[in-house]
């Protein structure tokens, strides 16, 4: 291809024009991008069902219908995992095939997944679907049959599936078992039943429908909207949600970190993680933005390609190539559990583990730069914002505080906490998590890799 | 599965069910499964993929008693004896608990083949 210059050099001057006029633009609108319409969910209720929607200019939607249902509300262990399964399965109105047919037909996408608190089933379409995609999500949250052929001929062959996937990867293996030292019950349930747990016996078709009941009933379930407008969406879930149970909310006891040890023993690989309690979602009392800052202090992870990055662990990190690290902090309706994960090889795990508790004393002490924790607190804020803005996250985020009574993501606000974090809070938090109790599992070669003790952590 | 019958045309006419019923009894008694202990289900031919399905598909407690049907019929055969009077099925038994499951599969088949049929017209 020949590319004249005399092209190239009349639109030259003309796109570095549109591009300074629109940064200065954007640079001038500043934090004032909350007011963005788009990015604000519009929060009703119809026919008794919260409902939270946003219009993003375009011609596809998302409808997600979030339900309070994770592990960490089920009766008996595997039901979160069933009824997710169960979703868009035979209804009383028409079959699993059919409806496969006929989303194929329109070109649409359904999913369902969960995670430890919420159970949520997800249609993307054409804008002009709505009224179908609706009509589904409400047949499917009230009228699903559980046929018991469906449970032993799909589900529960998906589900062991599943397990074996769960018990080949040491580093989810880890952070179910963190969860699990961390908040015993409730949000310690595992995400999914690992192969030893025996829960074929609890789970039948009949007790899973009772369970989905009050999983879908109307208290218990938000819905929420991306790309459709506001007044189409809240009227098609009026008109079809009218016919869904109204019932209690499920409830589990309030989530209070314990904190220990666990070791499993696994050929599957090595993985350790180092867990102390962290902050709840935004808008909850357990809401610490400087746990999520913190996080990003120490990471592990980089965000830009072929350099290790800024983070604490990264760096450390660097000699050791058999070993990837990463910190989060997981969020919750009412707590929230920041990790340390280690997985690679057991030698390297057990000195990057010693590394990442010393850097932990480290910025405890305050010997951190300033600088890095501006840069930390930029990475939080980005991340934060990110994961508001995404729909994979962004949904079931807004979705799980609209049911749980709390602030729906309020993007402005989120920011300023996340600016407003010092670097002595930062230091208090690191503090505090090496005076109190901490969670360690360990999962794989358990000869070589340390305890909690070794690593110099009080568990 | 099933052989052409008129067994509908006669139920949806009251006064010809009227008239038929006593032979269709007495037709089925004398056919003499019922003395080995068999229900009517029990003698579908387990040989397609519809009923080996069907079969799957049967609660445990059913697809026992369906077994036990079968092993207690054929050692009566072997032995060229009949049960005794108080084991051999009561017409009131003999009800069908495999058809409805066979009839359900047939219909999700025959769903299956009219969507993949399907011709789709914008």
């Amino acid at each position: 291809m020949m590319l004249s210059r005399s092209t190239f050099s009349r639109n030259a001057p003309r796109a570095l024009q549109k591009q300074c006029s629109a940064a200065g633009a954007s640079s001038r609108r500043g934090m004032a991008s909350a007011a963005t319409p788009g990015l604000q969910y519009d929060v009703s209720e119809s026919a008794g069902v919260k409902v939270a929607n946003r219009e993003v200019a375009g011609p596809t939607s998302t409808l997600a219908l979030v339900a309070k249902a994770g592990p960490r509300y089920q009766p008996v262990p595997g039901f979160s995992d069933a009824l997710e399964q169960f979703a868009f399965k035979s209804t009383l109105k028409r079959s699993a095939l059919r409806i496969n047919r006929e989303v194929e037909l329109l070109g649409g996408e359904v999913s369902s997944t969960h995670s430890r608190e919420n159970v949520v089933l997800k249609a993307k379409f054409l804008s002009g679907d709505l009224p179908y995609f609706a009509e589904l999500l409400a047949e499917v949250a009230s009228q699903t049959k559980f046929a018991a052929h469906e449970l032993s001929e799909v589900v529960l062959k998906t589900l062991k599936y599943r397990q074996q996937a769960l018990a080949a990867n040491p580093e989810a293996l880890a952070v179910d078992a963190a969860h699990a030292v961390a908040f015993h019950r409730g949000l310690g349930e595992s995400i999914t039943p690992s192969t030893t747990v025996p829960f074929e016996k609890y789970l039948s078709a009949e007790a899973l429908a009772e369970y989905a009941q009050q999983a879908f009933a109307k208290s218990n379930i938000a819905l929420v909207g991306s790309g459709a407008s506001s007044a189409d969406v809240s009227k098609w879930v009026g008109d079809f949600f009218k016919a869904v149970p109204s019932g209690a909310q499920l409830q589990s006891a309030a989530s209070k970190y314990y904190g220990g040890e666990q070791r499993v023993s696994t050929k599957a690989g090595n993985a350790l993680v180092i867990a102390f309690p962290g902050s709840g979602a935004f808008g909850t009392a357990a809401y610490k933005p400087e746990a999520s800052v913190l996080a990003a202090l120490l990471g592990g992870e980089s965000s830009i390609k072929w350099t290790p990055g800024f983070s604490l662990l990264a760096q450390a990190t660097q000699g050791f190539s058999q070993v990837r690290a990463s910190t989060q902090n997981l969020t919750y309706s009412d707590a929230g559990l920041f990790t340390i994960a280690l997985s690679g090889k057991a030698d390297q795990i057990t000195s990057v583990g010693k590394n990442a508790v010393d850097l932990l004393k480290k910025v405890a002490a305050g010997e951190v730069a300033a600088e890095e924790i501006k840069k930390a607190v930029a990475l939080a804020k980005f991340r934060a914002l990110e994961s508001a803005q995404t729909l994979e996250t962004g949904l079931e985020a807004t979705g799980s505080a609209l049911i749980n009574g709390s602030k729906p993501y309020q993007i402005g606000e989120v920011a300023q906490s996340i600016d407003a974090v010092t670097e002595a809070q930062v230091q208090d938090v690191a503090k505090s998590f090496l005076s109190g109790k901490a969670s360690v599992a360990t999962v794989g070669d358990l000869f070589q890799l340390p305890y909690g003790e070794d690593l110099g952590l009080t568990v | 599965m099933s052989a052409p019958s008129l067994a509908s045309y006669i139920v949806k006419r009251p006064f010809l069910k009227r008239w038929m019923m006593p032979i269709a009894q007495w037709y089925t008694d004398a056919s003499g499964y019922r003395r080995l202990g068999l229900k009517a289900d029990d003698l579908i031919p387990e040989e397609t993929d519809v009923v080996q399905k069907a079969l799957k598909r049967l609660p445990p407690k059913e697809a026992y008693d369906r077994i036990f049907r079968i092993r207690r019929a054929f050692q009566c055969s072997v032995s060229h004896t009949l049960l005794p009077a108080a084991e051999q099925t009561k017409p009131e038994e003999d009800v069908e608990y495999l058809s409805p499951i066979i009839r359900e599969i047939e219909k999700e088949k025959q769903e299956r083949e009219d969507l993949d049929a399907l011709v789709v017209r914008r």
